[in-house]
């Protein structure tokens, strides 16, 4: 690439390597950004909705994926271009955020980006095409507000969660049990939430799974699975009224930290040693059982001795339970983490209802299930499955679910799902951009037809004549002057979207206009690209 | 190569590259417009963004001219001079980079025919002088103050500032929403010099709308390990202690070597690293601090040990925020913990864990000597957010100028338009060919309004005309009037706030006029063999100005 030549023709040598750059810049720049944008959106698209299907990605050592979560494959995807990593930025974004809609964002993105071409090709600015779709955003984002309902929910009555987080799960593989799935996750979701504050900590949930079972096995558990078993097997399998002592500190005789030697040099002091060995062991397992301790989690191991000295005591013990865990059995039980056996008191202790040791099935697999704890503040769902990427994409389908629920604690507004929200939008859009003098008019107008772009890949993936149901629908929505018609994906009757229980959280729409608009404003304003020519 | 064709006398190495006079003038001029052309479509409101994608895999899109000059890479020592002022522009008031690479390339051009037609450079680079020093000189009559003016009218004018630097960005949509919290920063930290109290913090998700500003410190959730969780992650008014030390059970001396002789020392050795340990924990909870922050490790039995006695702690902060806490409660960094006195600790009305995107976040607010603040940029990518910290720098500093020299002049191009007319008015007082040169100067200005009209896709000259008709009006009556982006027509910048800060125009003038007379004052550039196996990089710097000679003698493959 050359920015300049003198009088003979020759190129200057201006930047390093030049010669190894590429440059597109002005319509054509824009033009290729967009391209990228759209091939990114396009392969998503067919993922919309409860009929969308899913995709496989098998990463570079070999591992299989099976997803239709929008984030989770751009992520695997591995993009390469400037324009398609943004993209996967604004899924990831919609997925911290809110954790669901990361499909829908990258179709809006990608429709939006598709309209700009056109406009483009007009020969409109493109920073007024950008100001024009700000201004449409917000008029959406605003009407988004006037449509939406708020609903009250209660400890007692949670049925809203419930349909609103099942929507989520519809577009799911696992969609078969999604009420019982929305029902987990509802639950998980109340059981740590913070009502007053309006906030949820999903830290506090833990998602395990287990490749066994079926799907509908899957289960709420108020307390903690460890994937562990007993140290030693002729430990008791199932403690009632538990008092655990939760350890950091191994079973074993401690150890300075400075460089240390011991000189022993006489038969005698090995034998001191020895017993003095053994006699830690034996205050160790003594001073458990002194404050009360029926059952030890230690975070270390320990070596056989001390396993035997346990089990002769009568002490069940679990070893080797990692931090994160450990602190979640902490929160549990309501017990502290004891980092030094001086330390151990009988207020330290946790307190756990049951505790037992399950075996799953044929094979050897077991698992500890610590529940009816002091304070369930931290819950588990157990997840099973025919395979692991079932259990990977249950896992996310979950986790989406557990969003969805957690955003509805923090704002009670819905609106309704299949595609309605964003036609009763793109009316609305529709009808103010008439009030806009100006090129953005233009702008306007382009984004009230690219949000049809969802209901309309909604209606193309169910297998309907996307623009036969979309025009019908929307002219429904205007006739009946009502916002909830929307695409009928499993051939219920009715496209009433109050009638099939079809709910998406408000906020989690209004960041997808809000977020998707950015970045098409950001890929807009670019009219030049320089990179090094191998890309 | 040509220098060959000819016999000549040979007085530098072989392979020596040596061109001189006037063609090699004018192709110095032709780098720099080229190098001008490229951030040319960056100015104003419509301006756009250019991406950069390096070797490495790095992108940036960025508007910001400093910023993408930097990233160019640009070796052609002449041209490189304009890199040298934009980055000047830059950390001197921080905006108007674009402006001044700008103006610096017009200039050029218009001396290129004077210098084509023979006239004398270093008669050029008089009168450039002289016009800049006018130019000035009338900026500072034009520039209106804001001083004496109350606080509340104050701080509304320097939201205008902070929104015409902010209007050409991308995050320029919500302009007024990040100019209000750039000025409610600026105010926070009052006149102390040190830029770093200002934090900016990013968090990818969210929208913009969903940045805030946090009168006082807030960091990202450090790591930490087991029993973290039980602490209490809310506390108003608590005391804050600050170290600098590992709060972990670890052997006190590197190297040191303990040997035993009797077996039943050994619990000894244990008990005295544990309390040395404890020792150090409990004097941090007696001194009455409910958090306790360290720039290094905090292991997991203090973890566990505060989160026994409800106090929160984290390890790993880093340098710059631990200090900006420091300075935001009024604490001061301890590398002991001996001694700990209550003047030595921090305070704030309020510290939070709280939960911002998909990161948990430890905000102090409130803080006392409030002479801190933090932004958390959100945005839908990490460009995204990489651009809107480079813009809100660029807001920072312009209201931080704004603050100190408080006079601004009308932006959208009128202050330029009126130090044109200026100039040519003076222009025609003088005899000689000095009123040719004031006069491409002069018309060199005119470049500003010209480009924003360009960039927003109006018709440049139609504005222009417009414009002068304006600034010709005898009464002055027209004098604010800068090109109007929103209706392609005009409009007086004055009465609609778009504003700058009067250094920046001034600084730009300054250093634009220099660059073009340093290049201009270059007649002959002798390159080293050596140099071009070292792609330049080290000839160039070690060349200084001096131009490259007319392209010739390059090795193209």
């Amino acid at each position: 690439m050359a920015l300049a030549f003198d009088e003979y023709g020759r190129p200057f040598i201006i930047l390093r390597e030049q010669d190894q750059k590429t440059r597109l810049r002005g319509l054509d720049a824009q033009k290729a950004n967009i391209a990228a944008g759209k091939a990114v959106a396009r392969i998503l698209r067919t993922s919309l909705g409860p009929k969308g299907m899913d995709k496989m990605l098998q990463s570079p050592d070999g591992e299989v994926t099976i997803t239709n979560d929008g984030a989770t494959i751009l992520e695997q995807m591995d993009v390469d271009n400037q324009i398609g990593k943004l993209m996967v930025e604004l899924s990831r974004s919609q997925d911290y955020e809110i954790g669901d809609g990361t499909t829908g964002v990258v179709v809006m993105a990608g429709s939006l980006l598709e309209q700009a071409e056109k406009l483009l090709e007009r020969g409109i600015h493109p920073i007024r095409i950008a100001e024009g779709y700000e201004v449409a955003s917000r008029i959406a984002f605003e009407h988004l507000e006037q449509i939406a309902n708020k609903f009250e929910f209660s400890a007692a009555n949670v049925e809203p969660l419930i349909q609103t987080c099942m929507t989520t799960l519809s577009s799911k593989i696992v969609n078969r049990c999604k009420r019982s799935l929305a029902e987990i996750a509802v639950k998980a979701v109340l059981a740590v939430a913070d009502l007053e504050r309006r906030d949820v900590n999903l830290d506090l949930i833990k998602v395990e799974g287990k490749v066994g079972g079926k799907l509908e096995d899957t289960e709420l558990i108020y307390g903690i699975i460890v994937d562990k078993d007993m140290s030693h097997p002729q430990m008791p399998k199932q403690i009632v009224d538990a008092n655990i002592a939760i350890l950091t500190c191994p079973f074993e005789p401690p150890k300075p930290k400075t460089k240390h030697k011991v000189d022993i040099d006489t038969v005698e002091k090995f034998q001191t040693l020895r017993q003095q060995e053994q006699k830690y062991f034996d205050d160790m397992v003594q001073k458990c059982k002194d404050v009360g301790a029926t059952l030890v989690i230690c975070q270390w191991g320990f070596d056989d001795e001390a396993n035997h000295l346990l089990m002769n005591r009568d002490l069940p013990a679990i070893r080797w339970v990692g931090g994160v865990e450990l602190e979640l059995i902490a929160i549990a039980t309501g017990g502290r983490i004891v980092p030094r056996f001086q330390e151990l008191t009988t207020e330290k202790l946790g307190k756990a209802g049951l505790v037992r040791e399950k075996a799953f099935g044929t094979t050897k697999d077991r698992m500890i299930y610590i529940e009816h704890c002091a304070n369930s503040r931290a819950v588990t769902i157990f997840i099973r499955g025919g395979n692991k990427m079932m259990i990977e994409e249950t896992k996310r389908s979950i986790h989406d679910a557990l969003c969805v629920a957690r955003n509805l604690i923090r704002n009670k507004s819905i609106v309704y799902g299949g595609g309605s929200a964003e036609i009763s939008c793109s009316i609305a859009v529709e009808a103010a951009a008439d009030k806009y003098p100006g090129v953005e008019q233009y702008a306007i107008r382009a984004f009230a037809d690219a949000l049809d772009a969802i209901p309309m890949a909604l209606a193309e993936n169910s297998g309907l004549q996307p623009i036969e149901t979309l025009s019908a629908v929307k002219s429904q929505q205007i006739k009946e002057n009502n916002s909830y018609c929307g695409i009928d994906c499993n051939d219920v009757g009715t496209n009433d979207m109050r009638e099939q229980n079809v709910f998406e959280t408000l906020i989690g729409k209004q960041q997808q206009i809000l977020l998707a608009t950015q970045v098409v404003k950001m890929i807009l304003k670019i009219d030049d690209v320089i990179s090094p020519s191998d890309y | 190569m040509s220098a060959m064709m000819q016999p000549q006398i040979i007085l530098l190495k072989e392979g020596t590259d040596a061109s001189q006079g006037k063609p090699q003038l004018i192709s110095n001029i032709n780098a720099c417009m080229a190098v001008a052309d490229v951030v040319r479509t960056t100015l104003g409101p419509r301006g756009m963004d250019k991406l950069i994608h390096n070797e490495k895999g790095n992108t940036t899109i960025s508007n910001d001219g400093a910023t993408i000059m930097k990233l160019l890479d640009i070796i052609h020592p002449a041209a490189k001079i304009l890199v040298d002022i934009a980055k000047s522009q830059d950390s001197e008031v921080g905006d108007g980079t674009t402006t001044v690479v700008l103006l610096a390339g017009e200039f050029l051009k218009e001396a290129k025919p004077f210098v084509d037609d023979g006239v004398h450079p270093q008669n050029l680079i008089r009168s450039y002088r002289t016009a800049s020093n006018l130019a000035i000189e009338k900026i500072k009559e034009l520039a209106s103050s804001i001083e004496g003016k109350s606080l509340e009218e104050k701080k509304k004018l320097l939201a205008k500032c902070a929104a015409t630097t902010l209007s050409s960005k991308l995050i320029g949509g919500e302009k007024e929403f990040f100019a209000t919290m750039v000025v409610d920063a600026v105010l926070a930290i009052g006149n102390e010099d040190r830029l770093n109290m200002i934090g900016i913090k990013k968090v990818p998700g969210g929208t913009m709308r969903d940045s805030f500003l946090v009168n006082g410190v807030a960091f990202k959730k450090t790591f930490s390990y087991a029993g973290f969780e039980q602490q209490p992650k809310k506390f108003v008014n608590p005391k804050i202690l600050l170290l600098n030390i590992e709060l972990e059970l670890k052997s006190e001396k590197e190297n040191a070597e303990i040997r035993l002789s009797d077996p039943l020392q050994y619990q000894s050795i244990v008990d005295a690293e544990w309390n040395i340990i404890y020792d150090k924990l409990d004097k941090c909870a007696k001194s009455g601090a409910k958090v306790v922050l360290s720039r290094l490790a905090i292991g997991d039995l203090a973890t566990q040990y505060f989160a026994d006695r409800d106090i929160f702690c984290a390890g790993r902060v880093s340098e710059e925020d631990l200090q900006r806490v420091a300075a935001a409660s009024g604490g001061t960094v301890q590398t002991t913990v001996n001694n700990v006195v209550d003047e030595v600790l921090g305070t704030c009305d309020l510290f939070e864990e709280r939960q911002v995107g998909n990161e948990r976040f430890n905000i102090f607010s409130g803080c006392p000597s409030g002479r801190t603040a933090t932004f958390v940029l959100r945005g839908g990518a990490d460009q995204f957010i990489e651009e809107a910290e480079r813009s809100l720098h660029d807001a920072i500093m312009i209201v931080r100028r704004a603050m100190k020299n408080s006079t601004v002049v009308p932006g959208g191009g009128a202050i330029d338009m009126e130090i044109s007319r200026y100039l040519r008015q003076h222009a025609r007082t003088i005899a000689g060919k000095s009123q040719l040169f004031i006069n491409s100067y002069a018309k060199a200005l005119e470049v500003i309004p010209r480009q924003l009209c360009d960039n927003a896709g109006f018709d440049a000259t139609d504005v222009l005309n417009k414009l002068r008709q304006k600034h010709a009006l005898p009464s002055g009556d027209g004098a604010a009037y800068g090109v109007d982006i929103n209706t392609g027509g005009i409009a007086d910048s004055f009465a609609n706030f778009v504003w700058e800060p009067s250094v920046v125009k001034i600084n730009a003038i300054n250093a634009a006029t220099e660059a073009a007379c340093l290049v201009l004052s270059v007649d002959e550039t002798v390159k080293n063999p050596k140099s071009e196996s070292a792609q330049g990089e080290a000839a160039a710097s070690a060349m200084g100005g001096r131009g490259r000679g007319r392209g010739r003698g390059m090795r193209r493959r």
